[in-house]
């Protein structure tokens, strides 16, 4: 407990806003990691979370790409399972109903080949039970004929995230941000300007795990996404970056294993953290976390998390 | 949570790790289970995930895997000491009673390429006399002692154990078990279950389709979650949609598999 403590807080608050959206605790499932919501319910109830976010959907089923799709590397994991989902339709008949019934804060993450894709997606979701989109602009599997993510690109992450906008109504649109760029910032604001209600910081990094012996890349597509606890150092400052230069709210994720880690992103500045290999590493961690940060807050006697967001010193 | 009861040495890298589990006996037959003795981070590159192993041997209130060291995180699994826990997230998956309920009365031929003998203690436990298996390995490097083979005579009395080495530098035959195996489907055909290397089971479907007989295959992959939401298990069927081994399999019709876009 710190020296200037005050007297243990009964009850702390643990509730936060994203924009319009009202969450019960500021710990979402990140997209990739929950399936479509209620493949985990044994081990973590959608809707004992923040929000759950979906696996990636495109307007039509994905196949992904060839094995393997995964490789532990130095302390992470290497993923590129190259957006295998089941597409739009599937999700509306078969989860969005269970998800909400259940009493889930639902976020579906979108991804397309083209702007088109993306604004498409959005005004059919915007019709539906959903509560918020995420654009993922963003994933190093995705790829425009530019070879660089959309995210990344900002003349399009301008385009995309204000017909997103335009086409989700009132529902909000949270933009995901590619996390290796030069000015993680300006791209920060122009999602800002373009009308997003958030942003979520950082996806996994573009990264390459090498089989010395055969001299091929270990997984089959050659690069992938780097995930879990070594780009937490990163993800962090690119939250601290966008959270003072931004007035929306930034959603941090990237490698939290546990409520310290989540506590840090709260003190750079976010609102909200999602939980991603985490959750494959231990799929009950999101509920102990939220328990955690709740008895934290009580020890340290902080009535809600808005008394450390954002307080980092420097 | 679980507990190591105990690491028996079995030789050529080869492991058996017994489990006090809660719960226990389960249905094993195929059926997986994700292992971790190690902190949330890691003990070190290399360990950030649980592992999936095939569960070998089931009884009262214990589990046994099949473990053969080949990195970081089956060093850690073949070197705990008793009493130390053991997360246990399983059985997980679809075993061969899913796939045909009347397994148990029919006679197979079982199929087993290196550490793909993991599931196969279960299977032929309860096969009995019904149950032959080949058992192939690549060298003696690799082969747990004989001692280890007779043991398992414990739990499936009189069923018939062929064993090889490609290279011919271990007990039992010169070559590969596919070899044998075509003698016997030639004089004698029966189903094919089987679990190993990618190779193997391609061949054995081919096998299968030339001798018309059913074919269950224990496919392998790497995986992150084993629970059915990271799709990193996720390989190619023959009608153009994917399986996810961790949850359609990992015992699946290895008639439906398209063998040739398969790369674990």
């Amino acid at each position: 407990m710190p020296k200037n403590a005050k007297k243990p807080q009964a009850s702390p608050d643990l509730s936060v806003d994203i924009g319009p959206l009202k969450l019960k605790n500021p710990v979402l499932a990140a997209s990739g990691v929950f399936g479509y919501g209620l493949e985990l319910q044994g081990f973590c109830p959608p809707e004992a979370l923040g929000a759950v976010i979906t696996k990636g959907l495109s307007l039509t089923p994905w196949p992904g790409n060839p094995g393997p799709r995964i490789v532990e590397s130095g302390f992470g994991l290497i993923n590129a399972i190259g957006l295998e989902n089941v597409g739009l339709d599937a999700f509306l008949e078969n989860s969005l109903g269970p998800l909400k019934r259940a009493g889930a804060v639902v976020g579906a993450n979108v991804l397309g080949r083209s702007p088109e894709d993306y604004v498409e997606l959005t005004s059919r979701l915007a019709q539906s039970q959903v509560d918020f989109i995420e654009l993922n602009v963003s994933c190093p599997n995705l790829r425009h004929p530019g070879g660089l993510s959309f995210g990344s690109d900002p003349k399009l992450l301008a385009s995309i995230t204000k017909d997103c906008v335009k086409a989700a109504g009132d529902k909000p649109i949270v933009t995901k941000l590619p996390p290796l760029v030069t000015d993680i910032v300006a791209l920060a604001k122009i999602a800002e300007d373009n009308g997003a209600t958030a942003v979520s910081l950082i996806n996994s990094l573009p990264a390459l795990s090498i089989d010395l012996d055969t001299r091929r890349a270990n997984l089959a597509v050659g690069p992938g996404g780097l995930s879990g606890p070594p780009i937490k150092p990163l993800a962090l400052r690119q939250v601290a970056l966008c959270a003072r230069a931004l007035s929306i709210p930034v959603i941090g994720l990237g490698g939290i294993m546990d409520y310290r880690d989540a506590l840090e992103f709260i003190v750079a500045g976010a609102t909200a953290v999602q939980i991603g290999t985490g959750i494959l590493v231990d799929p009950g961690l999101p509920i102990r976390l939220i328990g955690d940060v709740y008895h934290w807050l009580g020890e340290n006697g902080l009535a809600d998390l808005g008394q450390i967001r954002g307080s980092l010193k420097l | 949570m679980a507990k190591a009861k105990a690491v028996d040495n079995l030789g050529g890298g080869n492991h058996l790790l017994t489990l006090e589990v809660p719960g226990a006996p389960f249905s094993a037959l195929g059926r997986f289970a994700r292992l971790r003795a190690w902190p949330a981070r890691g003990l070190g590159p290399g360990t950030l995930l649980d592992r999936p192993f095939s569960i070998h041997l089931t009884g009262p209130r214990e589990l046994s895997f099949f473990i053969r060291q080949v990195g970081p995180a089956t060093s850690l699994l073949a070197s705990l000491s008793p009493g130390t826990p053991v997360r246990f997230i399983g059985p997980l998956g679809r075993g061969l009673d899913d796939l045909d309920p009347n397994f148990a009365a029919k006679s197979w031929y079982l199929v087993a390429g290196g550490a793909g003998l993991g599931p196969m203690p279960s299977i032929m436990a309860a096969l009995g006399p019904r149950a032959k298996l080949f058992y192939g390995e690549r060298s003696h490097k690799t082969q747990p002692d004989t001692g280890y083979l007779a043991d398992l005579e414990l739990y499936a009395p009189k069923a018939e154990l062929v064993t090889a080495t490609e290279d011919g530098s271990g007990y039992g035959q010169k070559g590969l078990v596919t070899v044998p195996l075509t003698e016997c489907l030639k004089v004698q055909p029966r189903p094919i279950v089987a679990c190993g290397p990618t190779p193997m089971l391609a061949a054995l479907a081919r096998l299968a389709n030339q001798y018309s007989v059913p074919y269950f295959a224990c496919v392998e992959a790497r995986m992150a979650c084993g629970l059915g939401v990271c799709l990193s298990c996720s390989l190619p069927k023959l009608d153009g949609t994917n399986f996810r081994v961790c949850r359609e399999g990992p015992m699946v019709d290895g008639l439906a598999i398209d063998w040739d876009n398969v790369h674990t």
